[in-house]
């Protein structure tokens, strides 16, 4: 039984959702069902509320000075707002051939961070923030600025995207970062097969901008716990090289290794003040969204 | 333990494919596809938890299938001993047919023929039985069945070649008829010969029932040279007084090589006369003639000596000689016309085998006298002498004389007589067309025609016949031949041991102008023959012959009868059957009195001409005929008896087993194997 984030909030599974066809519907449905679960609503209203008062300075402009405080205090105070909530968020999705693995028919690791990356747009849509996307393997496949008006393009960017060629992601990052002028929020989606060195030096120029990034880790169950049984020759799916694997001999040796990159790179995010979520494709999309409200939620707070 | 196809072996190769499915195939068998193999290849790969085989009694259970039913297809058998081979088939019933006919003194066909039928013999198990059969013409039980290899084996020593023709059929009977008696489980039957095809016919009725086996051994080399003197003639001739006998041999060589200047010698009891040279062709034959020497006496043994061989038996011919008996006839004619017997008598006077002699009388001369001596009595034209009738010439007839009537004008028959004539004499017959009669119908049959019976033989109806004299015959006479009107010719009817024939026509030129014609001096000779019963003394028998003394030998009461070989067999005065067994001159001698201090008798026996033909025959149809399966007969001597390994093999049978346990054992890891699949997904 597949844990969920919070009590009470009920999600479908992601078999059950691969079956819905229509993106948008499956976001939709994904996400009002699990805002309605929550007990206080997360959109970031206007963005004109007044946040509080600060001393004038010189070069402050003055048709920002509360004049009715001055009147009372005879000080210049200068109003300041909440932060504009209109920010940019972009998906970056990793479309690399790895991706395309699922075990026991379940759905692949691209459709789960479809799924995952069409709530987050669907989500980012609702409250007026702009959407893009970035879909890459070894080198950047589709870009789709951010923009208001871009959330059917992302979701049929999501449609489209099919593994086919082998990922890499310093390449297609460090370009990616030319393209980000403004600051907002990135999403990365992937499995992450390099190094956490590697993966933490290939992402590391996304946050030159001060960018915000959530960073969702998709593996398959299969990856997680190797499980099986058979001695067979096991195929690596982006370099195609063969290796002939007893299962039950490396069973508990690539269990460790599996959870000892899983906890480097949740250690280097951290330093790094990354959100890092491991995602299981077979567990319901809850834990990603709560991730990224939470995320949305601290970037909120900055000024 | 060895093995009839080692060869096989070399499928034990095929223990590896386990092994190598195992260790190799199975690896590849599924490919898996998964992300990133970057965490597998960290872990330092072994295989050899893959290599390492974790069913060790699964893999020696096909290891073991497979090895056995290769070994089953290498056909494995134990090598015995042929006691030994004998024993695990069970107990063999053996009948040794060993050819002991003259033949088989061809070089050394007798000493390989016996060490044949001792490895035979040799090869008895403990519980094996075997019978010795010698056979030539004849088979004979030498030795009854018996598990004694020594006394076997001694019978085989004390045997020797005879002179007898080979016949397969008796001996084959022989044995099948011995082997049909015995209870054991393996009946078997070795023929050694020198298998000459004039042994079998094909038509011999020798068969053996399923179960019976006949093996052969044949001892028949290929002959260089056969010289044999298959048969002499003699030619006799009257010389002042004495007569003269020219032998003439024929020399037959039955080889491929031709034969010159083979000296052919004749001996006349026991001295050589003359040695002549004769050059003899392949496959071909020739004559020798002899200068002709006078024949003095009764009982003259002589023998033809052609060259020298390896199969010395057939190189001589045996025969008997005697001075040629005139048969003696008494002819009585009515004394008014001295040239009434003209035509008879100079008819009689040219024969030589039998010479006649001829005695003319009238018949108001003849006394009961004139009868002593005679073999046939003529009466010509003449009425039945005084002296002949009240019974006299009935006796003579009934001792065994013959009587001819030639009916005339004279003829006349007193009816106390009358029983004598075939027929109630009538009247005389005078054919009306002028042209006369013709004898239109001749029963060829009879011996007395029987030499005009072919084509151009003789022409009877080129004579006429003017007169003759009606008789009717009674019935158990035998009309000889008829005129054209249906009239008797010729009747004939027997009395006592005597014959009585009747011509119905005279036998001058009186009635008939048949003494004119050419059938008239054989047809005289044939009727004097018949009615002398003569018989042309045999100058030599043949191996096997059974004879009746009282036909050949003139001695009466107690004989003895020396062999060639010098054995003595008495003979009873009343047991007068002597088979003839070995080649050479018999001698019959008086067994007490004066009698036996006399020239003795002697009986001539000779070798069957086939025995000289030394062309084998093909062991395989032989023993196709026989047992009704084409089994291919060992050449040599060795192999009928001994145990073979394909006969080993064959026996014990090993291969069944090995095959059925290697199937076991796939059934069984079969079982295994899915249990253990059922366990582990992969073995």
């Amino acid at each position: 039984m597949p844990q969920t984030a919070l009590p009470g909030a009920r999600f479908v599974d992601p078999k059950v959702l691969s079956r819905i066809g229509n993106l948008e519907l499956l976001a939709r449905s994904v996400v009002e069902g699990f805002i309605n679960g929550l007990h206080r609503a997360p959109y970031f209203g206007a963005s004109i509320d007044f946040a509080e008062h600060r001393g004038y300075v010189a070069g402050d402009d003055i048709r920002r000075v509360d004049w009715r405080l001055y009147a009372r205090t005879d000080r210049y105070y200068v109003k300041q707002y909440e932060a504009d909530t209109n920010t940019n968020v972009s998906i970056l999705m990793d479309i690399s051939r790895s991706m395309q693995f699922a075990s026991r028919g379940g759905v692949t690791k691209l459709e789960y961070g479809s799924f995952v990356a069409a709530c987050l747009a669907y989500l980012a849509q609702r409250q007026r923030d702009r959407v893009g996307i970035l879909t890459f393997d070894s080198d950047i496949v589709t870009h789709v600025p951010p923009s208001a008006k871009h959330f059917d393009m992302v979701l049929h960017t999501l449609d489209r995207a099919k593994g086919e060629r082998p990922g890499n992601l310093a390449v297609p990052l460090s370009k990616m970062a030319e393209h980000f002028k403004r600051r907002g929020l990135l999403v990365l989606i992937s499995d992450f097969y390099e190094e956490p060195d590697a993966v933490l030096d290939a992402i590391k120029p996304l946050r030159f901008l001060g960018n915000d990034l959530i960073v969702f880790h998709v593996l398959d169950q299969a990856e997680l716990d190797f499980g099986y049984d058979d001695a067979s020759s096991f195929e690596d799916m982006e370099s195609g090289e063969q290796v002939p694997v007893v299962p039950e001999s490396l069973r508990a040796q690539y269990r460790q290794m599996i959870q000892d990159h899983i906890a480097a790179l949740t250690t280097k995010f951290s330093e790094h003040r990354i959100d890092y979520t491991v995602l299981n494709t077979s567990e319901p999309l809850d834990r990603s969204l709560f991730s990224y409200l939470s995320s949305r939620q601290k970037l909120m707070r900055v000024r | 333990m060895a093995f009839l196809a080692p060869f096989a072996f070399i499928a034990l190769a095929a223990i590896a494919i386990p092994i190598f499915i195992h260790l190799i195939q199975r690896e590849r068998k599924r490919v898996v596809a998964f992300p990133s193999l970057m965490f597998v290849r960290r872990i330092p790969y072994q295989s050899v938890r893959r290599r390492r085989i974790r069913h060790w009694a699964l893999l020696a259970v096909r290891a073991a299938a497979i090895a056995l039913i290769v070994a089953a297809f290498a056909r494995p058998f134990f090598r015995q001993s042929a006691a030994a081979a004998a024993a695990i088939g069970g107990s063999r019933e053996v009948v040794v047919l060993l050819d002991q006919s003259a033949s088989m003194g061809y070089g050394d066909h007798w000493r390989k023929a016996q060490d044949a039928a001792k490895q035979a013999i040799r090869s008895l198990g403990t519980d094996d039985r075997a019978t010795l059969v010698l056979f030539s013409r004849n088979a004979e039980e030498n030795m009854r069945a018996t598990s004694d290899k020594s006394r076997l084996e001694a019978a085989v020593n004390a045997a020797k070649v005879g002179s007898g023709a080979t016949r397969y059929g008796p001996a084959l009977k022989l044995a099948a008829s011995i082997l049909a008696r015995s209870q054991a489980k393996r009946r078997e039957a070795v023929l050694i010969s020198d298998f000459q095809r004039t042994g079998w016919s094909g038509s011999e009725d020798a068969r053996f029932p399923d179960g019976m086996t006949l093996t052969t051994a044949s001892v028949a080399s290929p002959p260089v040279t056969n010289i044999s003197v298959p048969s002499v003639t003699f030619s006799r001739a009257s010389f002042s007084g004495q007569e003269r006998v020219t032998v003439t041999a024929g020399v037959a060589n039955k080889s491929e090589q031709p034969a010159a200047d083979v000296p052919v010698t004749l001996e006349i009891d026991g001295h050589e006369l003359q040695t002549e040279r004769v050059t003899v062709g392949a496959n071909a034959s020739g004559s020798v003639s002899f200068t002709p020497f006078t024949l003095a006496e009764a009982n003259v043994k002589g023998r033809v000596r052609a060259g020298s061989d390896l199969l010395p038996a057939d190189n001589s011919f045996y025969f008997v000689l005697a001075p040629s008996a005139p048969v003696s006839i008494l002819v009585i004619e009515t004394g008014s016309n001295p040239s009434s017997s003209l035509y008879l008598s100079k008819a009689l006077s040219i024969g030589t085998t039998p010479s006649f002699h001829v005695e003319v009388v009238a018949a108001n001369r003849v006394t009961p006298a004139s009868f002593d001596n005679k073999s046939v009595v003529i009466l010509n034209d003449a009425p039945l002498p005084s002296a002949a009738g009240g019974g006299v010439l009935k006796q003579f007839i009934e001792r065994g004389g013959g009587l001819l009537v030639v009916l005339g004008d004279h003829s006349a028959w007193p009816a106390a007589d009358a029983d004598v004539l075939p027929g109630r004499l009538a009247a005389v017959v005078d054919p009306t067309n002028g042209r006369g009669d013709a004898i239109g119908f001749i029963d060829y049959s009879h011996p007395v025609f029987e030499v005009f019976k072919a084509p151009r033989s003789g022409d009877f109806s080129s004579a006429h016949i003017f007169r003759y004299r009606a008789i009717e015959p009674t019935p158990d006479a035998r009309v000889l031949a008829r005129f054209d009107d249906g009239g008797v010719t010729g009747v004939e009817r027997r009395l006592g041991q005597g014959r009585v024939v009747v011509w119905t026509s005279t036998m001058d030129d009186s009635w008939s102008d048949l003494a004119l014609k050419p059938v008239f001096l054989p047809l005289v000779h044939q009727m004097v023959r018949y009615l002398a019963r003569y018989e042309q003394p045999a100058s030599w028998q043949t191996v096997g012959q059974v004879v009746d003394l009282a036909g050949v030998s003139r001695t009466r009461g107690d004989r003895v009868i020396v062999s060639p070989s010098g054995q003595r067999t008495p003979v009873k005065a009343g047991a007068a059957i002597v088979e003839l067994n070995e080649q050479g001159t018999y001698e019959v001698r008086a067994a007490a009195g004066a009698a036996a201090t006399a020239r003795p008798e002697a009986i001539a026996v000779n070798l069957d001409a086939a025995e000289s033909d030394l062309t084998p025959l093909d062991t395989r149809e032989l023993v196709a005929a026989v047992t009704g399966h084409a089994t291919p007969s060992g050449n040599d001597i060795a192999a009928p008896v001994e145990v073979t390994r394909e006969e080993s093999e064959k026996r014990q049978a090993l291969w069944w087993y090995l095959l059925l346990a290697g199937m076991l054992l796939l059934a069984a890891e079969t079982v295994v194997a899915n249990r253990l699949s059922a366990r582990e997904k992969f073995l």
